[in-house]
């Protein structure tokens, strides 16, 4: 079980919501460069060096922490572009620099060592022997875990390494093992693990038609919608297809992870940091989701329940429904 | 299955103050502001990328007429034009006007607004994400665009937010009386 009071851990696109983050009450932001050196690698996202530099400084002032997102990865014969990302993670303060090539992890752990190092779930490391070959490789000092264990999983974890634990607890979801998904760059032929884009927006088309708006993404049809009904980004893994003449949301619904009643479990299974997905949003949503879970980690800490968060947040969910994920197996 | 939008519409006596097609010297006077707001916060449009020369039809649904803009920090154009004109645009971005005017002050969630189908966009996605992104950390306020400070900023952004307020309050009040029983 841990110790300390647990750490929220909010998402920042841009400086703006890097300070409405900070200002809602986030113990910790992480963010990541305008390039594609980060999973979130959108136009007009994330920051400039400068940009990084000013974010942390706000940060520091308010108490926060700044978390450095580097977490794609390298090109072959080609981690320069890495490498200078983490130089400049280092160069402007943050407290620790997320990351998943074994290439940028040693860059980081031989180069500065004054920084933490987190292990991003890009690395999909959710056995004891996966975790502590990176804490014995290059010194990680906390593991984000896949979206893919139970509480009861997390706790048997817990107790079989030395590093800390931080665990999504709200936001999108993958279907695929984290870091391993090939579906977008089936599609798209850009990677989400190498140029840090799922459903790169050059390639996402609305296109309105006799029978309602089709959404697709490189030519491929992924859901179409009625007039005035709700509309989602296309992703392939959340798409509706037609196979044995049914049609469905064949790999996964498009449900938002509200993991906010389980928080207290968390705890208790050792869980060190609670992150909320969406970097990619805006600064409304981070900072109604931020609040909303400032106060039920609050409450938690303090012996109580977590508050109504369920209802708070019904209306930031994708699609407008929620899930436990795999916190909460029922399949096994 | 009719689209009907809740979100708030100007009463039909304020639509009809303007011209169906302005002939007031709104786009030059548009295009001195973005471009002298260029020039006191260059980095602003750094955020666009190379998204700055797309052209962006913005189309206030409940107006007559749309307004064209090529945001390139200092060599910035807005123009106001007819709705007829969105073709020769990389992006069209459709909504009633207090909506988008919400969506540059930051008091309404693009996203949000985009999904729950209140404005519409088309063409380039990217291009749209781009400005989304930009205008999302920019937090301007009526003042930046008119290039005060100080006191008087304060004082005008407080006129102008708080107008713009009671025009949504009419025009959420308008729309009410508007919306056919579902």
């Amino acid at each position: 079980m841990t110790s300390g009071r647990m750490e929220l851990v909010c998402p920042a696109g841009t400086p703006a919501t890097l300070r409405a983050a900070v200002q809602a009450g986030a113990d910790a932001v992480y963010c990541g460069f305008r390039d594609e050196t980060n999973a979130r690698n959108f136009p007009g996202l994330n920051f400039s060096g400068e940009e990084l530099a000013e974010g942390v400084r706000f940060a520091h002032d308010h108490g926060s922490k700044v978390l450095v997102a580097i977490n794609t990865f390298a090109r072959v014969n080609d981690v320069g572009l890495w490498k200078k990302a983490a130089d400049t993670a280092a160069e402007c303060g943050a407290n620790a620099i997320i990351a998943a090539d074994i290439a940028v992890l040693d860059h980081v752990a031989k180069n500065h060592k004054q920084i933490r190092l987190h292990l991003s779930v890009q690395a999909a490391a959710a056995t004891p022997e996966a975790i502590r070959f990176y804490a014995d490789s290059f010194g990680i000092r906390r593991v984000v875990l896949p979206r893919v264990l139970s509480v009861q999983e997390i706790a048997a974890l817990n107790r079989a390494i030395d590093v800390e634990t931080e665990a999504f607890v709200f936001g999108g979801l993958c279907v695929m093992i984290e870091g391993r998904c090939y579906l977008s760059s089936y599609a798209t032929g850009k990677s989400p693990n190498l140029n840090g884009v799922c459903s790169p927006p050059e390639m996402v088309s609305y296109d309105d038609e006799p029978n309602g708006t089709a959404a697709r993404l490189s030519g491929f049809t992924i859901d179409r919608y009625e007039p005035g009904e709700p509309v989602g980004y296309p992703t392939l893994c959340k798409g509706k297809f037609k196979a044995g003449g049914k049609t469905s949301y064949l790999f996964e619904d498009p449900v938002t992870l509200n993991a906010g009643g389980m928080i207290a479990g968390l705890k208790a299974a050792g869980v060190t940091a609670l992150k909320i997905e969406g970097r990619q949003r805006g600064k409304g949503y981070v900072t109604e989701v931020v609040r909303a879970f400032r106060k039920a980690v609050d409450a938690v800490e303090q012996g109580g329940d977590a508050i109504e968060i369920d209802r708070i947040l019904a209306g930031q969910s994708e699609g407008s429904r929620q899930t436990a994920g795999a916190y909460s197996k029922k399949w096994r | 299955m009719v689209t009907i939008s809740t979100e708030p519409r100007l009463p039909a006596v304020v639509r009809h103050l303007f011209p169906a097609f302005a002939g007031l010297p709104l786009g030059p006077l548009l295009t001195l502001s973005l471009r002298s707001l260029a020039g006191r916060q260059p980095r602003l449009f750094d955020r666009l990328g190379e998204h700055r020369t797309a052209c962006y039809f913005i189309d206030p649904v409940d107006l007559g007429f749309a307004f064209t803009v090529v945001p390139d920090a200092e060599r910035s154009i807005v123009r106001v034009v007819r709705k007829s004109e969105a073709a020769t645009s990389s992006v069209q971005i459709r909504g009633p006007i207090l909506t988008l005017l919400s969506l540059l002050d930051g008091t309404l969630d693009g996203d949000a607004l985009f999904f729950s189908r209140i404005i519409s966009i088309s063409g380039r996605t990217e291009a749209v994400l781009a400005l989304r992104n930009t205008i999302e950390d920019a937090e301007l306020r009526p003042a930046d665009l008119l290039g005060l400070r100080g006191a008087l900023a304060r004082l005008v952004d407080t006129g102008i937010l708080g107008a713009l307020g009671v025009a949504r309050q009419m025009a959420d009040r308008n729309s009410r009386r508007e919306a056919p029983e579902a």
